[in-house]
């Protein structure tokens, strides 16, 4: 009788058969998440200057871009953003992670609480308060401001990954290192770090193709010269609409894709399952 | 004092052995990020807050001050308009990826077999693409010359169809935006469901859509309430898919925002549409979390 029901419940994920109207309409919705992207990189190998009628193929696009001067200072200020925020935002998130994990004084859990409030903040929010910052500081507006308010808004980022990772992970290891002699920098090192080390990676990826395709907080805080890519492309939108744009924008989806599949492969590679995905669906 | 008490009994209980080095540590580990927020967080949205406060002066420049005119200019039914379609194309946008979102999650969490992580990162990647460049991509596939009216009228059905400038095209690019946000938390509740709750509520109900609504929908009403959350908050303050798929007929307040900043050189007005934005946002965070609490309580 017990195991009647355990096998009906087991089984209860198929049990009621496929409704052919709820897979359909998946199918559709997956469809319909892809022609837009899809069609932006069809129409960048367009030897037409259209975006509605495919004249051939062409990567001429891709030449005009790749000989632009100033779109190419632009890919590159886009990296090095990305780039220094990434090691920053690391290294500041997985010590705010580590400290909220293992302290519960009252600092600790304001700090907590406050570390998650740019998460839900609607990015505007944060760019206003960013530019008005830097405004009030008579600080000029270059790559710095944009690094400086892209670490700010990835810390939360990280601190909310690793600490998922941190609180899967008994202290108890740590404190058998503490307990053979390591002092608890030591064991930090030793024991911790390499621990929760595909995590890190993984958020690191994240957090570079996360800034790498930010434009609203890089609108915000960007000076002149070099824009960062997605502000660059913004203007460029408003100006003309013309397959230059897809050309560039198909390398930008190409650098994330490849980031977001990097995260989600090199935890396993290493052996642990904790990749960017179950991060992602909290799985 | 008493929660003082507390904390130390908490500390007590739970952390048996901490010896002061270990305490010093965590400290040290906790003081530049904390440092970090306080200056670059923190004090950023209190400025905000104080040049909602202020004005321009004469020579055109943002100075600080302890007046109310900008939220009285903001009463002005100009604005009051904005703000109301802003509120409304965030509800829209809620309500149409609850209602899209909800069966693409059923189907892959319940019926999704062996290829349930496959579909998952199937549903994920194409959210990591810049948010410009999709938003961009609609806006070429809905323009009046765009590839939908090009295969519109090579059908030869109609003349094409209007679809850039209107309130439909944004808040389907909002939606397009972020509706991931609304499946996965959903599709994570409907994974931790024990479905033999499913094969008891079809002993109980008639149909499978009775046992759907009575069973499976409030038992996930966490991961709704997660997806609603995640999905309002950024359509709210959203303005690239009102810029680029709509027009100033479709304005948000982030364009108001965004237009006192970058065109109307009236920051301090800018700022106290921000203080608003935030304010709508606080009251939106305290029903959420008021009502996960209730659901916390109940399941």
């Amino acid at each position: 009788m017990a195991t009647d029901a355990m096998t009906q419940a087991r089984r209860g994920r198929s049990v009621e058969g496929k409704p052919k109207f709820a897979v359909a309409f998946t199918a559709l919705f997956m469809f319909i998440l892809y022609v837009p992207i899809v069609v932006v990189v069809l129409f960048s190998f367009n030897s037409k200057k259209s975006l509605s009628v495919f004249g051939g193929f062409s990567t001429r696009w891709y030449q005009q871009f790749f000989h632009d001067e100033a779109l190419l200072s632009s890919l590159r200020a886009s990296l090095l953003i990305a780039f220094v925020a990434m090691l920053a935002s690391i290294v500041l998130g997985t010590m705010l992670a580590l400290a909220l994990e293992r302290v519960s004084s009252r600092p600790a859990r304001i700090t907590g609480t406050v570390a998650l409030i740019p998460l839900v903040t609607p990015e505007i929010v944060t760019g206003v308060a960013a530019l008005l910052f830097f405004a009030g500081l008579g600080m000029k507006l270059s790559l710095v401001t944009v690094i400086l308010a892209e670490i700010t808004f990835s810390i939360s980022y990280v601190a909310v990954i690793v600490r998922g990772r941190l609180s899967s992970m008994s202290d108890e290891v740590e404190e058998a290192a503490r307990d053979l002699g390591c002092t608890p920098f030591q064991a930090l090192r030793l024991v911790t770090i390499p621990t929760i080390l595909p995590a890190l990676i993984a958020a690191g990826l994240l957090i570079f193709a996360l800034v790498f395709d930010d434009f609203v907080l890089a609108f915000f805080t960007t000076g002149v010269d070099p824009q960062p890519l997605s502000v660059r492309i913004y203007s460029e939108i408003r100006m003309t609409i013309s397959p230059a744009i897809n050309a560039v924008g198909t390398c930008m989806l190409l650098v994330s894709v490849l980031l977001i599949s990097l995260s989600l492969i090199v935890p396993r590679l290493l052996g642990r399952k904790d990749s960017s995905l179950d991060l992602i669906s909290g799985g | 004092m008493s929660l003082q008490v507390e904390d130390a009994l908490v500390d007590a209980t739970t952390e048996k052995r901490r010896s002061p080095t270990r305490t010093r540590l965590w400290g040290v580990l906790l003081a530049p990020p904390a440092i970090w927020m306080i200056v670059f967080f923190i004090s950023s949205i209190a400025i905000v807050v104080m040049l909602s406060f202020g004005h321009v002066n004469d020579v055109g420049k943002a100075v600080f001050g302890f007046s109310l005119d900008n939220y009285k200019a903001l009463a002005d039914p100009v604005y009051l308009k904005v703000l109301l379609r802003s509120a409304m194309f965030a509800i829209a946008t809620t309500v149409i990826s609850l209602v899209l979102g909800y069966p693409v999650a059923y189907t892959i969490a319940l019926h999704g077999g062996k290829y349930k992580n496959a579909l998952v990162a199937f549903l994920v990647i194409p959210f990591f693409a810049s948010y410009l460049i999709r938003m961009y991509a609609w806006s070429t596939l809905l323009a009046d010359e765009g590839l939908v009216n090009q295969l519109l009228r090579d059908t030869g059905l109609t003349e094409g169809i209007r679809f850039l400038n209107t309130p439909g095209a944004v808040v389907a690019g909002l939606v397009y935006g972020s509706i991931v946000f609304m499946v996965l938390p959903i599709y994570a509740s409907l994974e931790r469901m024990d479905t033999a709750l499913i094969e008891a509520g079809k002993d109980l109900y008639h149909s499978p859509l009775q046992t759907f609504f009575a069973v499976t929908v409030p038992a996930t009403r966490a991961g709704m309430l997660g997806g609603v959350l995640l999905v309002f908050l950024p359509a709210l303050g959203d303005f690239v898919s009102a810029q680029l798929l709509g027009g100033p007929s479709t304005y948000m307040i982030g364009n108001l925002i965004q237009q006192q900043f970058f065109e109307g050189h009236d920051q301090p007005l800018g700022s106290a549409l921000t203080v608003v934005l935030m304010l709508a946002l606080l009251v939106f965070m305290v029903f959420y979390l008021r009502a996960t609490q209730r659901v916390n309580r109940e399941t």
